[in-house]
């Protein structure tokens, strides 16, 4: 039999064969063999890590994921059997897959304030929006470092996004925006040449204003000429950026001139203003997301309960959904990136496939959290995965296959307010404990 | 002795007997010398075994008569009168008339007796129509009998006593004394007594009735089963036993085979729930008195004494009503969401019970002042605190200004009533708020113009307001909806109780009369009316008259707070003592329904802006969560479904939920501890 220990005292076996996506060094030969069916996924990848040192000495134990007709497997092999109705008289194929799981929790960066907003989508940076208004970046590292604070808002920050996610190696200059609860939203640039000491201060180029009431959040077009911005005053606002970065260019140093007037006089310079190109309103309550995954479509979700899908082009809803909980976060991802994920003011997460006609009801809910979620990501890759953030101080990680999470990150002590994926592998979340975590080691092919 | 006299006393008897018939018996003896013969050679037989000739006599004599077979066969019928004119007497076996033998006459039959020495002996058988001649034995029979004597002579009628069985103490033996005298001869005292009875009848005092009454015979069903007769019922007693089964049923001590429970049902019987495994489990015995005694006997009529202990002795006349057609209609709960159900959020950060809470008009922060002497701002969709004034006195009342371009916070202290800018608004609205909030001449104007002003408008430099001094304690406030106005209460029995201030000019007024001790005072969401809160009426005032519209009586011992429907005709007041009165303006000035909810004190009732939602807040650390629907159609009265309590809450001082408060466009319930806790429950 196999030497897998287990297997002289099983009393009931299954026949499978091991099959895998994964490179040549973590495959096993296809031959079928006897598997005792009261393992669980731990049992199955000893196996598999077992077969894989007969063949290869060298080779280092590592968890992995099994998979049956497209759904992990989460229980015994036989009650999943039972539970699925498959027989255990065929050959079961078991599909292995590395398992994702958070291997390594690196140092929290310490904050001032509350964490309430973070971007990844710069692998060799995070931007992080603080309560105490200021906006970070943090350089990519083991040590915590701090490279540039931005200044200038007034209030706290509810979103920060990279405009540009170009490497540092190739561009001088990050391209950034934030939006914050004075109304106002920022475009800042600033210089990515490393240097030593204390973070650079870097202020705004130019203030986008027009919102009545705090700007809740701040999306970037695929094309990265566009921002859009959600607010408590009910309305979506596009913003257009292209011509503003290049005015901006032309200020850089004006810039500080700026910045010493606002000091001494409230009144913003008319110049370096900027209006929004137009407005969607349709919402009767704040805004609390929008992103804009396509360029001709965006997506909204609101505290009046709804989802809705807009064309740009017209400014005019195409789909509207109603879910019945005030919705915190929403992205866009998944199978063809068209699956909505939207949490809220409730402990489930909901996944909608606006893509399936007649029905509006979610075809995933997540409930493991207790407490209202804060954030929700698809993996930028991956159709399968996302991660959730809730205010019960969690992060977790989910798999389109299973109705558990794939893993649940307790790093913080209090709500958790923000997180994102970064470079990949990893998740960075702030939360009101003053702290941005990062976790990393979260394999996903 | 005695037996050898009886031998005597019979022998003497037969011998007279005997010489009664000699003359016959001579004449006899001649004729039947044959039959002597036939008679002396039965005695032989007899004197060979006395015992058995006996029986074979008796046999004979038995069997004799059922020998002959009656010639007529007419059966017992009287001859003489059917037969009379008849030619026959009757018919034989065969059915032939049998003809009447010819009659002689008199004289001849005379003759022809005195010639027939046997004539004596002879006698005329009316139903046979035939004369029969007597045998001698025969007359010697018919002669004992006569003579009282046993028919056979053979016959001893006084053998003597063989003691068949003996016994031990044979010395005592029965009495054989000979039966006394008094035995065999009447009664003397009795012949008197009858004698007396007669006398009495034949003088007439005792009446002996003729007719005979017929006695009534109760004529009753034997076999008609009477237990559901009218009657029974009527007595409500008797229930007859159920009849016993057969033997060879499944309770039998050997019951057939087909009863036994097989192993596996009995296992089987192990997994049922208690009340569904059988009661009696048939097992088989071998015989009757292998069968062990009840084992659940002791206890089955323990349990019978204690029912019969513990039971009424009076019969319970029992009202049969479904307890489900009591209930009030009401939809299904699920029907009726959203409302809030569970606690999501948390405000911390308030040292003391949270007095007072209040929302802004948006929806996105939440003001709240407590006893520590702090008031707060907190983001609603964080819990984050967002600004602090320490005012110095415990805020017992906060209300934010309804108008959204109109950031202010009224706070109310001890005796004074603080006007703040909250702070959250653009810089537009931060100068106008400013410029709202600064007395130029701070007081003088007030007070030349009006010495006897109830409240005093007093530039607040620390936290850049406007601070109000009242004469006495203010116990609530509420600003009208368009933001300009507002009132504020002061608990006096005076005319200047009721306060109602202009926020734009900087005024305050009195304009109305005095009306007991007024504890809270309201707008009407969207009319000129007002509403103000005694201690247990409302009086309801349209404010562009000046004048009372109504008075509602709310039967409560002490209102505690008023809160007035978005539609303004429909009220809910809470009370000190857990009541909670709806008051329909258009119906009645009664309250519609009462509701008794809480245990303790009310401290605050309050109704959704947009969802059909009221709330309750009590010291008993609970708020409850109503459905009311108000319907547009006048016939149709408020549907009021108690929907949610909502608990979590822990009590501090006696004190539980201080405050609540709904978020004014989801629905979302706020609530204010004494744990110095704020809430936010959600749907």
């Amino acid at each position: 039999m196999e030497p897998n220990g287990s297997g002289s005292d099983a009393s009931r076996q299954v026949q499978a064969r091991f099959v895998t996506r994964l490179p040549p060094p973590l495959r096993v030969p296809p031959a079928s063999m006897a598997v005792p069916s009261h393992l669980t996924r731990f049992g199955l990848s000893d196996i598999v890590n077992l077969l894989l040192k007969n063949s290869d000495p060298d080779h280092e134990n590592q968890p992995f994921d099994f998979l049956i007709d497209g759904e992990l497997v989460r229980m015994q092999l036989d009650e999943f059997l039972i539970a699925k109705g498959i027989s255990a008289e065929k050959v079961l194929e078991l599909e292995y897959v590395k398992a994702v799981a958070p291997r390594k929790q690196e140092d929290p960066r310490p904050h001032d304030d509350w964490v309430s907003a973070v971007d990844g989508s710069n692998s060799s940076f995070i931007l992080t929006g603080c309560y105490d208004t200021f906006v970070r970046i943090w350089k990519s590292g083991d040590v915590s470092e701090c490279t540039h604070v931005l200044e200038g808002h007034t209030g706290a920050i509810t979103s920060a996004k990279f405009i540009d996610i170009r490497g540092v190696e190739n561009e001088q200059n990050f391209h950034l925006v934030t939006g914050s609860k004075d109304r106002l939203l920022r475009l800042w640039k600033c210089d990515a040449a490393k240097r030593r000491g204390d973070p650079i201060r870097v202020g705004a180029y130019k203030i986008l204003a027009g919102h009545t009431s705090s700007v809740q959040s701040v999306s970037v077009n695929p094309s990265r000429e566009m921002i859009c911005s959600g607010s408590w005053d009910c309305s979506i606002k596009l913003w257009d950026v292209k011509e503003s970065e290049e005015d901006g260019d032309g200020t850089t140093i004006s810039l500080k001139k700026r910045k010493v007037n606002s000091k001494t006089k409230e009144s913003v310079d008319a110049r370096l203003e900027g209006a929004a190109t137009s407005t969607l309103v349709g919402h009767t309550q704040c805004v609390s997301v929008a992103t804009w995954p396509d360029p001709d479509v965006l997506y909204s979700a609101s505290w009046d309960h709804s989802v809705r899908q807009w064309d740009v082009p017209s400014g005019k809803e195409t789909w509207t959904m109603v879910c019945g909980k005030a919705l915190n976060c929403l992205d866009i991802g998944g199978e063809g990136s068209a699956l909505v994920a939207a949490g809220g003011s409730d402990p489930v997460l909901r996944i909608w496939d606006p893509r399936k006609p007649g029905s509006l009801a979610p075809i995933f809910q997540y409930s493991s959290h207790s407490s209202w979620i804060s954030a929700c990501k698809w993996h930028p890759r991956s159709w399968f995965h996302l991660l959730s953030a809730s205010y019960d101080g969690k992060v977790m990680l989910w798999d389109l296959r299973t109705a558990w999470p794939l893993a649940v990150m307790e790093s913080h002590q209090d709500k958790v307010l923000c997180a994102d994926w970064w470079k990949d592998d990893s998740v960075v979340s702030g939360g009101a404990d003053s702290k941005l975590c990062i976790t990393s080691g979260i394999e996903i092919q | 002795m005695g037996k050898e006299k009886y031998e005597e006393s019979s022998s003497d008897e037969e011998v007279n007997s005997s010489s009664d018939v000699v003359e016959a018996s001579s004449d006899e003896e001649v004729e039947s010398s044959s039959d002597e013969v036939e008679v002396s050679s039965d005695d032989v037989e007899s004197s060979e075994d006395e015992s058995s000739s006996d029986n074979e006599k008796v046999e004979e004599s038995d069997s004799s008569e059922d020998e002959v077979a009656p010639r007529n066969t007419v059966g017992d019928i009287p001859l003489v009168e059917w037969h009379k004119d008849e030619e026959h007497i009757g018919y034989d076996i065969k059915g032939r008339k049998i003809k009447k033998q010819p009659r002689k006459d008199k004289l001849a039959s005379f003759i022809e007796g005195a010639d027939d020495p046997k004539n004596w002996r002879k006698i005329y058988d009316e139903y046979n129509d035939e004369e029969i001649e007597l045998t001698k034995d025969e007359i010697k029979i018919i002669q004992r009998v006569i003579s009282g004597r046993t028919p056979h002579a053979e016959v001893n009628p006084y053998e003597d006593y063989v003691d068949w069985f003996e016994y031990e103490d044979k010395g005592h033996p029965l009495s054989n004394a000979p039966e006394p005298k008094r035995r065999f001869i009447p009664s003397k005292w009795e012949q008197k007594r009858v004698a007396n009875l007669v006398r009495k009848i034949r003088a007439g005092l005792i009446k002996v009735s003729d007719q005979h009454k017929e006695e009534e015979h109760n004529v009753y069903s034997l076999w008609t089963d009477d237990t559901d007769s009218v009657e029974n019922k009527k007595h409500g007693g008797y229930v007859p036993a159920p009849k016993p089964k057969l033997p060879g049923h499944e309770e039998a001590y050997n019951p057939p085979v087909e009863y036994i429970p097989t192993a596996e049902e009995i296992n089987s019987y192990e997994l049922m729930y208690e009340e569904d495994r059988p009661k009696f489990i048939p097992r088989r015995y071998l015989n009757y008195r292998s069968v062990p005694a009840y084992d659940k006997g002791v206890k089955e009529s323990f349990d019978r004494c204690l029912d019969q202990y513990l039971c009424p002795r009076t019969r319970k006349k029992r009202i049969n009503i479904d307890p489900e057609s009591l209930k009030p209609k009401l939809p299904s709960r699920k029907d009726l969401r959203p409302y809030p159900t569970t606690c999501y959020l948390e405000y911390r950060g308030h040292m003391g019970p949270v007095n007072c809470i209040s929302v802004d008009p948006s929806g996105q922060w939440l003001a709240s002042g407590s006893t520590d002497g702090t008031a707060r701002v907190w983001e609603i969709e964080t819990g984050r605190c967002l600004k602090i004034w320490e005012v110095g006195e415990v805020a017992r009342q906060i209300c934010w200004n309804p108008s959204p371009d109109r950031p202010i916070l009224a706070v109310v202290l001890e005796y004074d009533v603080l006007l703040l800018y909250s702070g959250m608004g653009d810089i537009d609205i931060q100068t106008k708020m400013k410029e709202l909030l600064h007395i130029s001449e701070p007081g003088a104007t007030e007070d030349a113009g009006d010495s006897k002003s109830a409240a005093t408008w007093i530039q607040h430099e620390k936290h850049d307001g406007i601070r109000m001094k009242h004469f006495k304690a203010v116990s609530s406030i509420e600003w009208h909806f368009k933001g300009d106005y507002f009132t504020t209460v002061v608990p006096s029995g005076d005319s200047k109780a009721i306060l109602l201030h202009q926020l734009s000019k900087k005024h305050s007024e009195t304009p109305f009369r005095k009306l007991g001790i007024p504890v809270t005072a309201v707008f009407h969401p969207s009319k000129k009316k007002f509403f103000v809160a005694t201690k247990k009426f409302v009086h309801v005032y349209d404010l562009s008259k000046v004048e009372k519209i109504q008075k509602l009586e709310t039967g409560v011992r002490e209102i505690s707070s008023i809160s007035i429907h978005p539609g303004g005709e429909n009220i809910i007041v809470g009370s000190k003592e857990g009541k909670m009165c709806w008051f329909d303006l258009e119906l009645s000035t009664r309250p519609y329904k009462t509701l008794k909810v809480h245990s303790k004190d009310i401290t605050r009732v309050t109704f959704h802006r947009t969802y059909p939602l009221f709330a309750s807040a009590s010291d008993d650390c609970t708020a409850y969560v109503f459905h009311s629907t108000v319907y547009s159609d006048l016939n149709q009265n408020p549907l009021i479904v108690p929907l949610e309590i909502l608990r979590g809450h822990k009590p501090e001082h006696g004190r539980g939920v201080l405050d609540c408060k709904y978020h004014p466009r989801q629905p979302w319930l706020f609530t204010a501890g004494a744990d110095s806790i704020i809430k936010l429950y959600c749907h």
